[in-house]
């Protein structure tokens, strides 16, 4: 067996789990810890993911582009443009119920989906950007995924741990309240609409992040990209296995959904020739099925979010 | 983030038990990737059954090089990044192919040669992406298509239409990198040779109705519509549509709107005025070899990108076979085989081949798709002809320049 083979596969993957960890840590903040249903995932991901090319990439004739400013700066400003996205948007769709919330931000996605593809002159429309800097991009194949994926472990460890302080401070225990009564949270003198929007656009802007992380990743980027499949619902899917209000379950509930994901092509890989395009559907049913087993045993998730202090657990 | 250590840990201990049975030392492996599912799921199992006809020819006559197999690994791209990078990594570093047939699409090409295959040193050949940002890749002459640019069949079908004397057109494209690629193209050739663009509009994909969009190109005063879309798709509506409320006289579509749909759905009556242009193979003795032997294996030539995909799978197995399977000598392998000057070598000719092969005689493989005289980008120039119907199918009326 090929050690090296397996150990770049397993680089990689743990690269795309770094990635989906940040969405699945920003949705956190947005459904686990204030109760608000973002469907548009996609959206702010591809935000991030566009604005860090534009930043930081070559000059192109047919789109903006050429700034070449340093990485940080392209990071930067994803989170800060995806933020200043999420600010109008949120001002004006969380005022819905939940469930209109989910329908207002789907169309809020679909919209972002369709201004990148149409608005050439900005985004490069359908053919999309490429000659995107990678970090460490010249070193050899595997040095080179290893020092992107200290850079993704280092970023998603920060985030987790600011997110998890945030949590734990005074703000956290109100955002809780909030989400379990608003009522009650609102005749103690709390100002809940804008609290939300404040975890809205905090969710929104590591979205924006994990966009910039996958950009810079594969140098290029397309409106493929941005498949709700498999940039808003497959999150959606990590967060409620993993344990929605526990950033912890959020990042294994990444790893193991995308490690199912990829790993379950090998296997079914190993069936007959004849069936190998057929079998390759098997993988989507997989998920499927881990969600609704989830659901019906343990709709609580992987790791259940933590009761604090002495508060009666939620009904 | 141990659970994260630990989980992936888990997740290779779990591939390394799947994989552990010994592989054939003599046998090579090439993956091939495909939109299995996806956007382009109803186009991609045909792509993968030509390909996997010219793996069956090379194990059927002879093998590859000492007498191993040549093995097809599928990966699904499901023409998307995120897919495409994974099923690329999974080929190149679990199943060592040392060579890939695909992805697909444009963007999944785009990152899995950017992040997996181009890094890793492993030859790339895809027969359907079309953006012309693949040509701009800096792959280090690892990336090929056998299929051409849309470049070239934009500018191509604006040199035509310009010859025939339409020196005024309106252009309704589907906005996607195929339908715009090609738009962009046609609109650059048109306008330089003097003609007129007089309505110029991109479309989604899938609305019932395009007559406002219709009538809004209409208003330009052209005659003559520009259909850059897909016959069995939206592009079937838009020309029923101009034609039931007659907003144009001349219908032109590209390779995507040759579609027998087309002439099923409208009637052959309706469609005097219809004309498309599409890629063909030159020397038409391979396109007839790989009809027959396509045909025979159950599969239906007429799908399309099956000929490049054919020809992309048997051009790699020939380059395998020239490089001795030496993964570094892979690329310079591939422009020999496939340029002039040397013996040609027609679809199915595997034994022929690996006999001139040995002999260390030249070869010049003629694909189905064309010559596959690679530039320095990796790109092909397309060989297309301008068709018009005819009963139940299309004919060629002329060749393009």
């Amino acid at each position: 067996m090929d050690i090296i083979g397996l150990a770049n596969y397993a680089v990689f993957m743990a690269i795309l789990i770094g990635i989906y960890a940040l969405l699945a840590l920003g949705l956190n903040i947005q459904w686990g810890f204030s109760g608000l249903f973002n469907a548009g995932i996609a959206g702010f991901f591809a935000i991030g993911a566009y604005t860090s090319a534009i930043l930081t990439s070559l000059p192109a004739a047919h789109r903006l582009g050429g700034f070449e400013l340093p990485l940080l700066l392209g990071w930067a400003g994803a989170m800060v443009v995806a933020a200043a996205i999420a600010w109008p948007i949120g001002k004006i769709c969380l005022r819905f119920r939940s469930d209109y919330l989910a329908i207002a931000t789907i169309g809020v996605a679909e919209i972002i989906r369709l201004v990148i593809r149409t608005e050439g002159w900005l985004t490069g429309g359908v053919r999309g950007i490429t000659g995107v800097p990678r970090p460490f991009g010249d070193l050899p194949y595997m040095q080179s995924q290893l020092a992107y994926l200290a850079l993704v472990v280092v970023l998603v460890l920060a985030a987790y741990l600011l997110v998890e302080r945030q949590l734990k401070a005074p703000w956290g225990r109100m955002m809780r309240a909030i989400r379990d009564n608003e009522n009650a949270a609102a005749a103690m003198g709390k100002r809940v609409a804008e609290r939300r929007l404040q975890a809205f656009v905090f969710g929104s802007a590591l979205m924006g992040l994990a966009g910039a992380l996958f950009v810079h990743f594969n140098r290029s980027i397309t409106p493929e990209a941005i498949d709700p499949m498999i940039a808003t619902f497959l999150i959606w899917i990590m967060l409620i296995l993993g344990g929605s209000g526990n950033n912890r379950g959020a990042i294994l509930g990444a790893a193991v959904i995308w490690i199912i994901w990829s790993v379950s092509e090998i296997l079914t890989d190993r069936l007959p020739t004849e069936i190998a395009i057929q079998a390759k559907y098997v993988r989507v049913f997989i998920i499927g099925l881990t969600l609704q087993l989830v659901l019906r045993f343990r709709p609580e998730g992987i790791l259940p979010e933590r009761q604090h202090g002495t508060s009666p657990p939620r009904s | 983030m141990n659970k994260k250590t630990i989980a992936t840990l888990v997740g290779s201990l779990l591939g390394a038990a799947v994989l552990a049975a010994p592989a054939h030392a003599q046998n090579v492996k090439i993956g091939l990737l495909g939109g299995i599912s996806g956007p382009i799921a109803a186009m991609a199992p045909s792509m993968l059954d030509a390909a996997r006809l010219a793996i069956a020819q090379v194990n059927e006559q002879g093998g590859i090089l000492k007498g191993g197999k040549l093995e097809a690994v599928v990966g699904d791209s499901a023409c998307n990044p995120q897919n495409a990078t994974d099923a690329a990594t999974k080929a190149v570093n679990i199943d060592r192919v040392i060579a890939t047939v695909g992805p697909h699409c444009s963007g999944a090409v785009l990152a899995a040669a950017n992040s997996v295959t181009v890094p890793a040193g492993v030859l790339m050949v895809t027969p359907s992406g079309t953006s012309p940002e693949i040509t701009k890749l800096n792959d280090k002459d690892l990336v090929f298509r056998t299929v051409s640019s849309d470049d070239y069949q934009g500018r191509a079908l604006a040199r035509t239409l310009k010859a025939r004397g339409i020196n005024k057109v309106a252009v309704a494209y589907l906005n996607n990198d195929y339908g715009k690629g090609l738009a962009e193209s046609f609109k650059a050739e048109f306008e330089a040779g003097g003609g007129t663009i007089a309505g110029y509009s991109g479309h989604e994909d899938g609305k019932a109705s395009y007559r406002s969009d219709l009538a809004q190109l209409a208003r330009g005063g052209a005659d003559t519509l520009v259909i850059f879309d897909y016959g069995d798709g939206t592009g079937l509506t838009i020309l029923r549509q101009a034609l039931e409320n007659n907003f144009f006289k001349t219908f032109i579509g590209a390779d995507g709107m040759k579609s027998e749909a087309i002439i099923r759905s409208l009637g052959e009556k309706n469609l005097t005025t219809f004309f498309s242009s599409a890629p063909v193979g030159e020397a038409s003795a391979s396109l007839d070899a790989f009809r027959k032997a396509f045909s025979a294996s159950g599969g239906n030539p007429d799908a399309i990108f099956t000929t490049t995909s054919y020809d992309a799978a048997f051009l790699v197995a020939l380059a395998i076979e020239k490089a001795g399977g030496d993964k570094a000598k892979l690329s310079e392998a591939l422009r020999s085989v496939a340029s002039a000057p040397g013996e040609p070598i027609l679809p199915g000719e595997w034994a022929k081949a690996k006999k001139l092969i040995a002999e260390g005689k030249d070869i010049d493989y003629k694909g189905a798709a064309g010559d596959h005289e690679f530039d320095k980008a990796g790109d092909v120039p397309g060989q297309y002809a301008f068709f018009k119907v005819s009963g139940s199918t299309y004919e060629a009326i002329a060749d393009m320049k």
